[in-house]
């Protein structure tokens, strides 16, 4: 059941009347730097001609906290709380990254448990971080607050899952170089089967109240758009890519921590709108359970922890390790001068490259399309500005 | 799985366009900073390589020169390249824009301008982003608040490690807060205190 079209043309017509040319001027205005919408401290500058969008500009920086420099000064373990705060919704997938990306460098093996765990915690990150993409999303379109603490429910069982594991629930600094830091509590693995068991009967709940929700159609649907070559030709990752039916995703194209022996499949959309991103993250939690199911069917025993010196000195290299995070292709380049410390250290930011093409998505639409699309993308401020 | 694509192979197909434009140094394809959009738009194009995705964009300063590191993937070939290219001109280091190639590029040329200050020709908005206008220096040189003696912010080697990497150098300012554990650097002992006594 979609708005008819007879109704949007009525809408349409509205918007013109409104809009129409009257010889006034654009005016300029600011969302944010804090607003609701902007999901952070994010500023959007747009130039509106009555309701339509002109121009949009976006101006960063305000979290910046020069990660990339202070990294260089500190050892390679040291480092790895800081890529808990670069993106601090999705903390696994960041700490899994930088840690697949020093492993390179140093050549570690990691053990088929650490390997099996990483990938659990991973998807339980995507889990909890989908539940806050889509809820947020869903308030940017009007449904103040209801699905948001709906979905808020679920990513609260997670991290209470990651605080029995490793006593942090945002930033957890739970990956380890060589494997993780802590085994698995005896009381994870049934609390991970309550939750198995529970979501799917949550997720057939958000769908039947948000998949044929008319408004949700009528704010979603034909808003963002974005065509497939303009999506890879923007190096828009993750769902934002996914949602243009680009079925991209490292998990599938370039495999890591024995993700090829799992059986998961890539959600990809048809239009590339603000609506497809969303059905593409909610169908990707159910892959993610789909993949948590089979990890703890098959966790293998052994040692969930390499033995990589607390003090490793890398060959002089460079290393670019990158994984698929929530947000996207989240990776990692590091260069090794042979010395204690990166001699570079960069992190390759989904949320930030994500809005490469913000200002394509939002010019024509109306300023409340413009924060339906700023949500549907899916930002970080953290990770935009490190 | 990802494979990373052949160098040699890039070259020709680069080289068959522009001679000259690239070359290979330790297995790895540097392009000539020139005809960089050009070369990039080759491989872009060609139907072997097909690199329509920027996956990163990133600069490393080596001190005696800037290193431009690009990772160029092909989505339906599912192969990786890195390609860089070096700048030696440390007062007012430029290279073609890619944007006009990938509109990914713009963002992160915008980052490496405003962290590094490696100009962009051609770039159609470039201006510093996460840093204000007229902010002093570009924070990722390595020159960046050089400490007098010509001391570099930085981990030398972990304290402790051997006499070499003994923490604090000695005779050296020390660069960071002193632990209470850690011997009081030659200079820095105050002998007396002459300022007037508040209380």
């Amino acid at each position: 059941m979609t708005m008819s079209d007879d109704t949007r043309l009525a809408m349409q017509g509205t918007i013109e009347a409104l809009t129409a040319g009257d010889g006034s001027e654009p005016v300029v205005v600011n969302l944010g730097p804090q607003h609701p919408s902007t999901h952070g401290v994010f500023r959007l500058k747009v130039t509106l001609d009555g309701e339509i969008v002109q121009d949009a500009e976006m101006r960063i920086g305000y979290l910046h906290r020069s990660m990339e420099k202070l990294a260089e000064e500190r050892s390679y373990t040291q480092n790895i709380p800081f890529t808990d705060r670069i993106d601090y919704l999705a903390a696994m997938s960041n700490n899994l990254a930088y840690c697949l990306a020093a492993e390179e460098l140093l050549g570690v093996e990691v053990p088929p448990r650490a390997q099996a765990i990483r990938v659990m915690f991973a998807e339980l990150q995507r889990v909890a971080s989908h539940a806050m993409a889509n809820g947020t999303f869903i308030n940017d379109c009007g449904a103040w607050h209801t699905p948001l603490f709906h979905m808020f429910r679920d990513r609260e069982r997670v991290l209470d899952m990651f605080e029995m594991t490793c006593g942090a629930r945002l930033t957890t600094n739970y990956m380890r170089i060589g494997g993780v830091a802590f085994d698995l509590p005896d009381e994870l693995l049934p609390t991970l089967e309550q939750f198995l068991a529970d979501m799917p009967e949550n997720i057939a709940n958000y769908e039947a109240l948000l998949l044929e929700n008319e408004i949700l159609h009528a704010r979603a649907r034909g808003v963002g758009v974005i065509s497939p070559e303009m999506a890879i030709n923007s190096s828009l990752s993750g769902p934002v890519l996914r949602g243009t039916g680009v079925p991209w995703d490292l998990r599938k194209a370039n495999p890591y921590c024995g993700y090829e022996s799992y059986e998961f499949d890539v959600p990809v959309g048809e239009q590339g709108d603000c609506f497809d991103r969303f059905l593409v993250r909610m169908a990707e939690v159910k892959q993610s359970l789909r993949i948590l199911r089979q990890v703890v069917d098959t966790l293998p025993d052994g040692p969930y922890l390499a033995d990589v010196p607390l003090h490793a000195r890398p060959e002089p290299g460079e290393s670019y390790a990158r994984v698929e995070s929530p947000r996207g292709e989240l990776g990692f380049y590091l260069v090794s001068d042979g010395g204690p410390a990166p001699y570079r250290f960069h992190c390759r930011p989904p949320s930030l490259i994500n809005l490469s093409a913000l200002k394509e998505m939002s010019i024509g639409g109306t300023l409340a399309d413009a924060i339906v699309t700023l949500g549907s993308i899916d930002i970080v401020v953290g990770e935009i500005d490190r | 799985m990802t494979t990373q694509y052949d160098a040699t192979a890039a070259m020709e197909i680069v080289n068959a366009s522009a001679p000259g434009a690239a070359c290979i140094d330790e297995g790895v394809l540097y392009l000539e900073p020139d005809t960089l959009a050009e070369s990039i738009r080759t491989l872009r194009d060609s139907e072997e390589s097909d690199l329509v995705f920027l996956s990163n964009l990133t600069a490393v300063d080596h001190e005696l020169h800037f290193e431009l590191v690009y990772h160029l993937q092909s989505l339906d070939l599912n192969h990786i390249l890195q390609v860089k290219a070096r700048v030696f001109d440390r007062e007012d280091p430029a290279l073609p824009s890619l944007t006009r190639v990938y509109h990914g590029a713009h963002l992160q040329e915008r980052e490496v301008y405003d962290l590094f200050g490696i100009r962009f020709d051609g770039h159609p908005d470039l201006r510093r982003m996460f840093l204000w206008e007229g902010f002093p220096g570009y924070p990722l040189r390595k020159d960046f608040l050089q400490m007098p003696g010509q001391v570099r912010a930085g981990l030398p080697g972990f304290p402790h490690e051997s006499e070499e990497n003994a923490w604090p150098v000695p005779g050296s300012v020390p660069q960071r807060p002193l632990h209470p554990n850690d011997p009081q650097p030659e200079g820095e002992v105050v002998v007396a205190d002459e300022s007037e006594d508040a209380s």
